[in-house]
Parts: structure tokens; sequence; C-alpha cells
């Protein structure tokens, strides 16, 4: 099941997770999702039936709804707080090409 | 003149005496008689915190000014007759991965160093509601990623019963605090066995709840589907206490589960005759130390003489527990932990373009073991893997739900260690996370299958805690508070104190 | 398709238009009108300040969980029956994983496998006859949350971006079709037809100015050289923000695919799908960047919601609340009501409270042809005239219906009916005070012949000409009978003047 992890597959799993990674940190991280994985990999061995669906959360109660109503919104200065960069109105961030 | 201040100051030493050996139900009962008071009850707390907690780190704040506060209003409400909640005056400690209104909550976390929350989680609320005083924030593994609290980004949590001993985790901060008579209660989150390993190793009584018996709404989410809060305390009656408040459907929680909320404390005296505990074979298998089996032999023969009948089940699929859980949790963090990404709440790490900021603030703002998982969740989820990995550990877990539901035919509830060990020493496990993982082996099936289980201390291996496992029916919180509470009632395990 | 054999540059070249089959999907995002978001109770009001309209649930603060609207999965219901949909009666959420600034979790909350409206249909045609009517068939329609808005800087100096968060988690509606469009005018019609029904079951205003509709369109050519089939890349255009630039954007598409691959001869093996934007102002589609990375979304569901089951029961409840759609609509008025196709589409077309209007109108007047040409001409000029909704239209379906009953009973004439109308739209009054205030009155048959008397002595060229058989010349005489009694009814007017000259008939 698992594949060779080598820097290069850490590398592109970090850029798919946000993670900017030097080589070392990716070798690294390599190295541990290759040792997890081997770990994992016992999970190929389980017999599964056919029947057996997967068991994704642990409740299977269904319908949890509320009515479309209106509840007060936060107020701006309360959300924007924790913000490292704003200017009052709007959230700032870095152009995504600079 | 003399005389009668020193009248006054034995007085106070002898309530500080007290206040110490007093579980929860007690410290509430006397406040509700009068015979205490909030404010010297917090004080209290705030002066062993500061006596102790520069050794322990069990706190990552400590809501001195606002704890006092509150409590002098609980005294002054009680003294206008008025009526108060069912935990009035009695200080509460909350997991620092739990929102609290007003009061920094960072999950360990460098990324959310300078978080203040806006709203309150609901178990905070509840708390609150009824008329109890959150006396401060406790350490935890980051983002609630570990077992031994080592992880945290201010530092590691000591073990009250010795200091070169982790208290487990990730609830750590939590479990040593009580342990070490820093709170008479406090509420942890158990993803793995985050409440239930922890109480085991700081030898208090640990109870991790159906899932959906609590709301999980202020919980800052590690895995979604694991995560479940619940009490530490002394006693189980103290945690059938907390329970009934914290307890209940949450309408901002669509997990929460609908069931009606039973009194916890209804079944405590009942007697054990006829109740059927199973002993789990997988459990017991080689590796398990000596006296660990020993103390579990003990308490089964205590629970034996109470009335008990006990039984061989079997959990099978037990032993692909760790597998499932680490695809199935690191999964579901490396989704909850995207946003964390510099734009809203976040510590920044500054860049030019946004790709560049995401990257160095993520790589920057997490800990080791956090970004480990991250990269784990993502390759388990991203294309070609999602089967073999996400897929195949929810059958996994599925087919383990499938053994407790056979085996909860032959039994009430299931007997085991809390842990394959007592609590080990710093930087033990560090190097290989690994075998770190392996802390959780008993533990985290139930969380796997959305159980209850409770810890209890049931013994000592060279001067550390041992913990018991109760594991139980679906939302039969009930029935193991009631084993927890008689075999207290028959050991005094729950009642030593580490040397201070 | 069969692309080992290479065709030569001249071959390409060779191609004409009837050789080429354009093929083309969409994606349609709406905005369902709920009052509160998906997943949280704020507001999802258009044009509000900033970050006025967020909580920490559409914030994705930390701790903060999602809690279905139930209002959005009854319109996402609604929708799914009136394109004829399945629906699913086990629907589940999955998260998309992504990073952008305006999308606060890092992943949107949607449907990958178990979507609330499975596979269905939607008749198009064109009534100019552009194309043969056709079924485009529904893939799927699955929910989820709408992300919030970025600002770029525009002046090239790498200023930050902006990013307000008041559209986030406002409940959409994905349509996707499957690749059944044969044209861009097939596509436009789709547009049209889909927005007409959206609006019809009121489940969204469908507003493009405002982004309650979105498209998307998937479009590439097969071209057939010689026998030989060739399909060219599938590219993906967005940013088609009108009916008209999707129409034109799809239409530029079409020729820059052709033209591309005669030069290049590249085609659909081996060619990752592109994305391109449709530039209203230059009028062409714009490769847009490439992703370094491909999209790799890793959905997995949702562990933070439940799944959702609804019965029969719900689903045919949901049903009734639909009412008649606007190709049925079409149908009826012109069987029951004897409309023309023409006007049943005129009036069809301006929704469903002009077509209730209508009927209400016809219905107290007992005459659906007056009632048509009154709705279609009167009162859509007045609604055009002042860009205004039915239901701001100040003459009420019962005041114009008692209005028109009076000209179907002969009280009035249509002229003079104009005239009471325009009387009850400046002061706000019945039709029967209206003409009270014109004092409209009746005219008597004494009174009706002395002024016919009066008109054929002052016309003998008019009376000369009946004489001849030109009996129509009477007609000049209605304007001279008006201005001596406006109350003349013109018909009983020429009746007379022809019973009086003898040309009865």
């Amino acid at each position: 099941m698992s594949n060779a992890i080598d820097r290069k597959t850490a590398l592109h799993v970090g850029k798919l997770a946000r993670l900017e990674l030097t080589d070392a940190q990716a070798d690294a991280s390599a190295k541990h999702l290759a040792s997890i994985l081997s770990y994992v990999d016992q999970l190929a061995e389980v017999e599964v039936p056919e029947d057996i669906e997967p068991f994704f959360g642990a409740t299977e109660s269904v319908n949890a709804v509320r009515d479309d109503e209106v509840r007060p919104s936060m107020d701006r200065e309360t959300i924007l707080r924790n913000a490292p960069d704003s200017d009052g109105e709007f959230y700032r961030v870095p152009p995504v090409f600079g | 003149m003399a005389s009668s201040i020193e009248c006054l100051l034995s007085l106070v030493n002898q309530n500080k005496m007290e206040i110490s050996k007093l579980s929860a139900s007690q410290i509430v009962s006397h406040i509700a008689a009068g015979e205490l008071t909030a404010t010297d009850c917090t004080q209290h707390f705030l002066n062993e915190i500061e006596r102790k907690d520069p050794t322990l780190n069990s706190y990552l704040h400590v809501a001195k000014e606002s704890a006092i506060e509150t409590a002098q209003q609980i005294d002054a409400r009680r003294s206008a007759g008025e009526s108060l909640g069912a935990l009035a005056g009695l200080p509460v400690a909350v997991k620092d991965g739990i929102c609290t209104k007003g009061i920094r909550t960072t999950a360990a976390s460098k990324m959310l160093e300078n978080f203040v929350p806006p709203f309150d989680a609901t178990i905070v609320q509840k708390l609150t509601d009824a008329d109890a005083i959150v006396i401060g924030k406790t350490n935890l593994d980051e983002f609630a990623m570990g077992s031994s609290t080592e992880n945290s980004a201010f530092g590691a949590t000591k073990n009250p019963w010795n200091t070169d001993c982790v208290p487990g985790g990730s609830s750590g901060g939590s479990a040593a605090c009580v342990g070490a008579d820093l709170a008479p209660v406090s509420i942890g989150s158990d993803t793995g066995g985050s409440i239930r390993q922890p109480a085991a190793f700081c030898g208090v009584t640990g109870l991790k709840p159906t899932y959906g018996r609590v709301s999980r709404f202020g919980l800052i989410a590690f895995a979604s589907s694991l995560d479940q809060i619940g009490p530490f305390t002394r006693t189980a009656q103290d945690a059938a206490l907390t329970m009934n408040v914290i307890g209940g459907h949450c309408e901002r929680d669509s997990t929460s589960a609908r069931e009606d909320l039973p009194d916890f404390s209804s079944k405590l005296d009942q007697s054990l005759s006829g109740v059927r505990i199973g002993i789990c074979k997988e459990h017991f298998e080689s590796g398990l130390p000596d006296d660990i089996r020993k103390s579990m032999d003990e308490s089964i023969s205590v629970l034996k003489s109470l009335g008990a009948t006990t039984v061989e089940i079997s959990l099978p699929h037990s032993k692909y527990g760790i597998a499932a859980y680490y695809v199935i949790a690191s999964s579901e963090a490396s989704g909850n932990l995207a946003r964390y990404d510099g734009v809203r709440y976040t510590m920044r790490f500054e860049a030019d373009n946004l790709n560049k900021m995401y990257g160095l603030t993520r790589t920057e703002g997490f800990g080791d073991e956090v970004r480990r998982r991250i990269m784990l969740g993502t390759y388990a989820l991203s294309s070609g893997y999602y089967d073999a990995y996400y897929v195949k550990a929810s059958k996994v877990r599925r087919l383990i739900k499938n053994d407790y539901t056979k085996a909860f035919e032959s039994c009430d509830v299931i007997l085991g260690p809390t842990a394959p060990s007592t609590a080990f020493k710093f930087g033990e496990h560090t190097t290989d996370p690994l075998t770190m993982y392996l802390a959780d082996i008993f533990t985290v099936t139930a969380n796997l299958a959305g159980l209850p289980g409770i810890s209890i201390p049931c013994g000592f291996s060279d001067g550390m805690p041992i913990g018991l496992q109760l594991q139980g029916k679906s939302f039969d919180e009930a029935t193991l508070l009631q084993i927890a509470h008689q075999f207290q009632q028959q050991t005094d395990w729950h009642s030593r104190r580490p040397q201070a | 398709m069969n692309t080992n054999t290479q065709i030569s540059a001249a071959d390409r070249e060779a191609v004409t238009a009837a050789e080429v089959t354009t093929i083309i999907g969409l994606e349609v995002h709406v905005q369902l009108q709920t009052k509160s978001k998906l997943f949280c109770g704020c507001s999802t009001l258009f044009g509000q300040e900033p970050n006025t309209q967020t909580c920490p649930v559409c914030t994705g603060m930390p701790g903060s969980l999602p809690v279905l609207n139930k209002q959005a999965l009854k319109l996402s219901i609604k929708t799914g029956l009136a394109l004829n949909c399945e629906i699913a009666k086990h629907t589940k959420w999955d998260r998309k994983n992504y990073f952008y600034p305006d999308l606060p979790k890092g992943y949107q909350i949607s449907q990958l496998d178990q979507p609330i409206c499975g596979v269905g249909y939607l008749d198009i045609s064109d009534s100019d006859g552009a194309f043969e009517p056709k079924r485009v068939e529904i893939e799927r329609a699955h929910l989820e949350e709408d992300a919030g808005k970025s600002s770029h800087d525009e002046s090239g100096r790498g200023g930050k971006s902006k990013i307000d968060l008041n559209r986030t988690g406002t409940p959409l509606l994905e349509i996707v079709t499957r690749p059944d469009m044969r044209s861009a005018a097939e596509a436009k019609a789709f547009l049209q037809s889909l927005k007409m029904i959206l609006t019809y079951i009121e489940v969204s205003d469908c507003n493009m100015q405002e982004g309650s509709l979105r498209c998307d369109g998937n479009i590439n050519l097969h071209i057939n050289v010689g026998g030989q089939k060739i399909a060219t890349p599938i590219v993906e255009i967005k940013n088609m923000n009108s009916f008209r630039a999707a129409e034109r954007a799809l239409d530029y598409e079409v020729k820059r695919q052709l033209a591309e691959w005669k030069e290049t001869g590249g085609t659909i093996e081996g060619a990752p799908k592109r994305t391109f934007g449709w530039d209203d102002q230059a009028e062409v589609t714009i490769a847009q960047r490439e992703k370094e990375e491909a999209a790799d979304y890793r959905y997995f569901p949702d562990p933070d919601l439940i799944a959702v089951v609804t019965t029969d029961e719900q689903i045919d409840a949901i049903r009734e609340e639909i009412g008649t759609l606007p190709s049925r609509l079409r149908n009826d008025l012109v069987r029951e009501h004897q409309l023309s196709e023409y006007d049943a589409n005129v009036l069809v077309n301006q929704g469903r409270g002009v077509v209730d209007y209508f009927l209400s109108v016809a219905k107290t007047c007992d005459n659906s042809k007056l009632a048509i040409n009154w709705v279609n001409q009167e009162v859509l000029r007045h609604l055009n005239e002042t860009n205004s909704a039915i239901d701001q239209y100040p003459i009420g379906s019962d005041g114009m219906g008692d209005l028109l009953k009076r000209i179907t009973d002969g009280d009035l004439d249509q002229t003079r009916g104009k005239d009471v109308l325009s009387a009850m739209m400046e002061d706000s009054i019945d039709a029967a005070a209206a003409i009270e205030k014109l004092g409209i009155r009746q005219v008597d048959s004494s009174e009706l012949d002395s002024l016919c008397q009066q008109l054929l002595d002052a016309n003998p060229k008019v009376v000369a000409q009946v004489q001849e058989g030109k009996v129509k010349a009477l007609g000049a005489l209605v304007g001279q009978a008006r201005k001596i009694n406006p109350n003349v009814n013109p018909g009983t007017l020429q009746a007379n003047l022809r019973k009086m000259l003898g040309v009865d008939g």
C-alpha cells in the first residue's frame, strides 16, 4: 500500500497543506511519514466483509437542522479584533502573486 | 485581642487544610450551607496555584481577578438569599483548547498565542450558569495532539507525583492540577485517550462521555468525530455532579445527542450485585507490566466482592485501533487545522505573497507534532490514497464498533488497564513518535466507537499511580460512575495525595 | 477518439464549420433566497458594509460548529423537483479542502457523492427557431456554502488584498449539466429557461449583477477530419456575468479553439482542462494563470455535520408548493385562455406575479382577450417605464378586472377605458369614481339619433362614399362625434349611422 515516501512526496504534501518545508524538514517529514505509514499499513491485512460500510462519524443520528431565522451578527470590531492585519473594515492579506 | 486574631488565623488555616481535602461535592455543600465562602475557597486554590504551579506548569493562564470577582458576586448573592446554581462557588479549571469569552485561549499553540475568543464554549456557559467559577486555563499538547503535554508550545506540565515524569496528555494540565489539588474539578477533552490516560498518570478520576453527550461547541477541534469533553475529579461522585451540569443537547452542535440527560448521581449508591464486568482478553496480552496486571486482578477482586460478576470478552479488531485512529484523526485534523492561515485570528508570518505567507505562518505557528499529523492526514486524503487509508480505516472503525456491540451482549462494562504503563519520563518517547502513539492503545477504541470510558486510580507502581479503565455502553455513563463510586467506597487509591 | 494518425496542417486548415461540433456543459451556481446563511444565523442581505454580517461560525473561528438551515435544503429540493431531478432521500456533507483567504475554514462544506438532487433535465427551445427544441440533462445539483469576496490591488504595485466575509456561508446550489448543448445559443437558452424556472418557484432572485446566479462553461470541439474524430482540449470559462456575456464568450471560444487547433493540432489527449476568463470589455477569453499544483481537494465527509434524511411525504409537500412551471403555464394559457403563443410567451416571461395578475383580471372581467391586451400593453408599458415590479403597480387586479368588465359589458369603449385608467392611477380611485369624475354616462338613443343626423348633415362627402359602398368611410366620423360628445361609443355610433343610411351588415 505505501509507496516510497521521499523528499519530493513530502514537499508535495507540504504544498497541499501549505507548509513551507526546507529540504531538511522535508527529509525528516518523509522519514516520519514512512515510519507511521509502515505501521498503518497493517490496516491492509484486515479483511473487511462486503457489507461493512465505513463508519465516518461517531454518531449515526440524522437531521440536525435549524429554522431559517436571522440572528444578530457579531459587531465588526469584535470580529476583526483577533486579525493580524485589518483596516477596520476588511481583513488584509498579501497579494496572491507578490 | 491577640488571642482572637490567633483564633481567626487558626480558623483560616483549618479552613485551608480542610479545603484541600474536600471533594467538589463537599465544597459545593459547604458553600451552600454557608460554612465556606466562594471567595475563601477560590482564594485558597489561587494561593495553592501560586505556590505549586511554577514547578508543575499545569495552568497556562490563571484568571485571578475574574475568579475572585465572580466568587464575591456569588457570596453576595447567597447572602441576599438568591437561589444559586448546582455548582455555586466551585472553582473549575478548563483546558486551554476550550473557548472562554474574553480569556485568551491558545490550544497551547504559538499559532493562537493571542487569540481571545468572543464567545464561550457551551460547557463554559453551562458551568457559569451553574455558578461555577472558571479559575484558569490548563496546559495541553498543542491542539490536543500528544500523550504527554511535551508538545505544548508553552512548556510541558510535570506530573505531581514525580516531576521527572509526564502527566500524560493531551489534557495533562487538567489532570495535574486536580492531582496536585490546584483545582477540585477540571475539564478536559479526549480524542484518543486524552482524559483517561492523564487521569491514570496523575491518580485522578477522568470521564470521557459518550460521543455527543457533551456539546463540542467551543472546543477547538482536533478530530471532530472523536473529540469529546469530560471532567477530571477526585471522585466518581464529583464526576457525576459535573456531568449533570455540562451534559445535554446543544443546538449549536449538530453531532450533539438528543438523548435525555439522566441524573448521573442517581445510581451511585446502587449495589453492584448482578453487574456483569467484561474482561477483555486483548488488554491482558503479553507486554503488560506485572504491577499493572496485579492491580487489575486486585481491582477485579474488589468488584467481585461487591457483587459483580466477570466474563471474558474479546475485541478482536482492537489491535488495529491505533492504526485506524491515526489515519482518521490526522485526516480530520488536516482539515480542521486549515483555518489557521494567518488571516483572521492567528499569528502571521509576513511575506510578500499569499502562499509564502501561508507556508511560513503555518510552518512557524505549528509545532513539530502538529505538522507531522497534518502531513499524515493530508497524505491519507490525497488523490490515490483516500480509499486505501481513510476509507479503509473507517471500515475498520466499523468493525471495532461492531466488536463492542457484540461484547456488550454478554457484559455491562468492559474493564482493563487505562494505559500500558504508568507515567513515563520526559523525553522517553519523543524521538520515536510511534512509541508515544501506543500509549493510547487501550483508550482509542472507545473514541472510534463513540463509547464512554472512565479511568479511576487503582494502585501504584514505583510510586506512580495506575489507572483502571471501565468502558460502557452508549449513553450509559451512569453505570460507569456507579461502579467507580462503589469501588471508591471500598478503596482509598483516589484519596492518596502526592507529597506537596 | 483516435489521434494516433497525425493530421497535417493543410488538412486542418481545410476543415470547415460543417465538420465542427461544439460541445458545451454548464455549471450554474445559484444563491438560494434564505434569510439566514447555510450554517449560521447571519443575514444573507446583499450590499451591506463589509464584514458586518459575520459571526464565529462563518468566519471559521476555532471551536465554532455549523448547523444546517432547513430552508436551504427545502429550496434545493424544490429546485430539483422543478428540474425533474431525482431527490436524494439520504444526503450528506463533505469538505472540499483548499486554501484561499475568502474561505475561512480552509475548506468549503459541499456535497460530493450524495448530492441532494440527482439526474434530471430541462427542455429548451428557441421561438425564432435558432435551434431545434431539445432536452438538456442535468447531471446533479448539490448544496454548498459560498465563499467571501476578495478585492485585489489592481494597480500592479502589489498592494494587499482586502477580504470581506459577508457573503461567506450563503447557500449556493450548484447545478451541473451534461455536455448536451451544441451552441452558445443553446447555452444561453438553457440559462434563460433555468432563470425563469428558479424565479417562478421563488428559490432565487437570480440577480446576476449581485452574483445570485453565476455561470461557468465547459467547452470543446469535436472535429471530423475525413472520418477521423478529433476532440480539442476542454476549456472552462469563468466570469460570464450575464446571459449575453455567456453567449458571446462561448461563441468566441468556439472560434478560438478552432483557430488554435488549426495552428497547433493540439487535442484533448494528455491536455489538462484549462481555465479561461471572459473579458467583457475586450470581448475575448483569456487563459488564467496556471496553478502550480493540480487541484487535489481531498474531499472527505464533514464530521461536524450529520446526514439528512428526507421522506416521500416531505418531498410531496414541497412538490405541492411548486405550482405550475413556465412551460406548462404557457400551454395552459394558450389552451384554456385562448392566448396566442406570442402573448402567452410575453406574459410568462414576465414572471409568476404578472401571470397571476393576468389570471385574476381575466377571471373578473371574463374576457381573456381583453385582459391579455391590457396586461401586455398598458400594464407592462408602465412597469417598463417605471422599472417596477407588478406588486408595485398602482391598480390591483380587482380594480383592473372591474374596469375591463365595464368595457366587456359595453359600458365603456377601450379609448374611454384608457382615460378611466389614467384617472384611476392619478387619483388612486376605483373605476366607478373615475367614470363619475370624467362625467362618463351612457348616451341614450334619441341623443344618439340627433348626433348622427348632425354628422350626416355636416359630411355629405362621407354619405356619398358610403352610398357607393365604402362603408368604412364612416370611421372618419367617429373622431368628430367624440369631439361633440366624448361619451359616445364608437361601435354603437357606427351601427346607428349604418342603420340610418340603410347599409346594415
